[in-house]
């Protein structure tokens, strides 16, 4: 089955359509996608289909989701915790996921055609050689295109991924390129894997579970969650649509609290810039009291500088995990 | 053609808002159907006996002196309600260690909030989380200490040996963390304590790097985690009851909410200890399988 499906709305999913989106959209929604094993089990299947059934499912979705012009889309395909699930069905689904790569490879001008972008976060040195090189071929060829974008959680934790981040940036302090100090909430999700995209604004669990199994904690701390009781395989238009009117009846009180979650944030940088200008006055200023314009200078020139670290740190960042992709990608080619 | 539209978005909207209210007032009127019931009940099966048992003279000395038949009654009433709230925790499969109250309505009962956090005590839960994304219960953490206290006593009778409230707020005393006891614990949490934190903790990760203590390869979830847990050994939530219209986190934090089971409750206004324990019995019956 292919990635991109083809095809127009109903007549009466093109008028809700058209009703959902007078309101406020998500233009970025995040699904858990739970329910495969059970749907199988429930209509006698193997596993292992009901595993396909869900990818079919995850390419229908995507396109209700460009109908309804959210444009950007994160599943969570693949759990750090799944490598404990017995070694067939991991086999199943790593076998699963190496056909639905080279699937998508085919079909590059689809994709380039419709601007899709295809990003994989997680830590892909857990994965077999052979699918981390077609992992890196997709991201490499759709990584230009900006229309949609798909995020694939595979091999992922958020924990871990936070973790990561916080390795990250002391891999900075050891180049010297950033000091612990500019270490702040901003600069961390900003050396997450989902650095690239902005936090979803509605995240969906399906088969009726009630907890985010460790996916996206960060980012979805001020998100609209809503928990669906349907099955993923099973998952239709009007599920998306009843999830979609919950996230507009949230809307402004979601919003509410996260600019004041922003304007709290705004404060404390500045605490901390404070903090460490009035660190260096007193080690530079021979004793002598500065005065407030002084101090208000410094301040000024302080935060510039920590400002063009950050950004020749977040360069050196991206240039490293670039080539991590490009690196794996042109072996693809050589083998 | 889109103001068509528009329209019937505003009349989706307000459909659903009725809806809403409609189900959340019939919610309230069986309730206090129900209570009404079951007053009229015991009313029925009190009545021969209160004629039995106080006939002519008898019932006007009751009448006299109330107060002195007030005070047993009550006692016997905490008593026995005490006993009923602890053996409800017993009955069900799995009780939460740690429960979080998360409240996204903007203005907070503390009175509400108290019996919650009682009652919870009073099941047997070990660890109780108070939070609210504008640090409101941070901010007046005495009130709500005063408060909980007021409840204890009106709720369970003064027991405090057995229920004293022991607070955990960072900022406030810091060597309060190693006192180790089986007394019910109630944390209250703000937003500083969710990402905030994490980046504390990273901070000083990185401290640790820039003096060359160690180095960036070795950083590590688990030590993410106990960073985090400030060497307090209290487990993460595995239940949070969130209250109020908004479907969110707010912030609570981050890290700790990894398997935590979300229920949501309509309003904490005005909560019953039945509701309450409606969403302990959901959870109960919520298996996870650890990714398995």
């Amino acid at each position: 089955m292919s990635w991109i499906r083809e095809g127009e709305l109903n007549l009466l999913e093109k008028i809700s359509a058209n009703v959902l989106k007078a309101g406020p959209m998500p233009k970025h929604v995040a699904f858990i996608m739970d329910g495969n094993r059970r749907f199988a089990r429930r209509n006698n299947m193997e596993r292992q289909e009901g595993h396909m059934q869900g990818f079919n499912k995850l390419a229908e979705t995507l396109r209700w989701c460009k109908h309804l012009n959210i444009q950007e889309v994160t599943v969570y395909a693949f759990s750090i915790e799944n490598f404990k699930r017995t070694k067939d069905e991991v086999d199943g689904l790593m076998e699963l996921a190496k056909q639905k790569f080279e699937r998508l490879l085919e079909e590059r001008d689809n994709l380039k055609k419709h601007g899709v972008c295809i990003r994989v976060l997680g830590d892909l040195n857990m994965l077999p050689l052979d699918l981390q090189k077609m992992i890196a071929k997709a991201v490499v060829t759709t990584r230009a295109h900006n229309k949609c974008f798909l995020n694939v959680c595979f091999a992922y934790t958020s924990r871990y991924e936070i973790t990561n981040a916080v390795r990250e940036m002391a891999w900075g302090v050891e180049q010297s390129l950033i000091k612990a100090s500019d270490v702040s909430e901003a600069l961390l999700s900003e050396c997450l894997y989902s650095n690239n995209s902005p936090n979803p604004d509605l995240l969906i669990r399906t088969s009726g579970e009630v907890r985010l199994s460790d996916f996206l904690l960060w980012q979805t701390s001020h998100s609209c969650l809503v928990f669906q009781s349907v099955l993923w395989p099973e998952y239709s238009f009007w599920n998306l649509c009843e999830a979609i009117l919950q996230y507009q009846l949230n809307y402004k009180s979601i919003q509410k609290a996260r600019d004041l979650h922003r304007e709290h944030q705004a404060l404390l940088q500045l605490e901390a810039d404070r903090a460490c200008v009035a660190e260096h006055l007193q080690h530079h200023g021979n004793g002598k009291p500065a005065d407030a314009q002084r101090r208000q200078e410094a301040l000024l020139h302080y935060t510039a500088c920590r400002e063009e670290r950050v950004q020749d740190f977040l360069r050196a960042l991206k240039h490293k995990r670039d080539s991590f992709f490009n690196d794996l990608c042109s072996e693809a080619v050589l083998a | 053609m889109a103001r068509l539209y528009g329209l019937l978005w505003r009349l989706l909207l307000i459909l659903v808002h009725v809806n809403r209210v409609f189900i959340s007032w019939l919610r309230v009127r069986l309730r206090s159907w129900k209570d009404r019931l079951w007053e009229r009940a015991m009313a029925a099966l009190l009545l021969p006996v209160a004629l039995a048992g106080f006939p002519g003279s008898d019932q006007k000395r009751l009448n006299h002196n109330p107060d002195a038949n007030a005070n047993p009654l009550t006692g016997n009433r905490t008593s026995s309600r005490r006993s009923r709230w602890l053996s409800d925790g017993r009955s069900l499969e799995k009780l939460p260690v740690h429960i979080g109250l998360l409240v996204t309505e903007e203005e907070p009962s503390y009175t509400d909030i108290a019996n919650l956090v009682v009652w919870c005590m009073a099941v047997g839960i070990s660890y109780v989380s108070v939070y609210d994304n504008h640090g409101i219960f941070r901010k007046n953490n005495s009130r709500l200490l005063e408060e909980i206290v007021r409840q204890q006593q009106d709720l369970l009778g003064i027991d405090g040996s057995k229920y004293s409230v022991e607070f955990l707020s960072n900022d406030i005393d810091k060597h309060q963390h190693h006192v180790v006891s089986c007394r019910p614990t109630v944390k209250v949490l703000s937003p500083e304590d969710g990402k905030q934190s994490i980046v504390q903790a990273a901070q000083q990760l990185c401290r640790s790097v820039e003096n060359k203590e160690r180095s960036s390869k070795d950083i590590s979830v688990t030590m993410l985690d106990i960073l985090l847990r400030e060497s307090k050994n209290i487990p993460d939530p595995e239940l949070v009851v969130k209250f109020g219209p908004v479907d969110s986190t707010l912030g609570f934090l981050p890290w700790h909410i990894r398997l935590t089971e979300f229920i949501s409750l309509p309003s904490h206004r005005n909560v019953s200890y039945e509701d309450l324990l409606g969403a302990l019995q959901r959870y109960s019956a919520c298996q996870q399988r650890l990714g398995q």
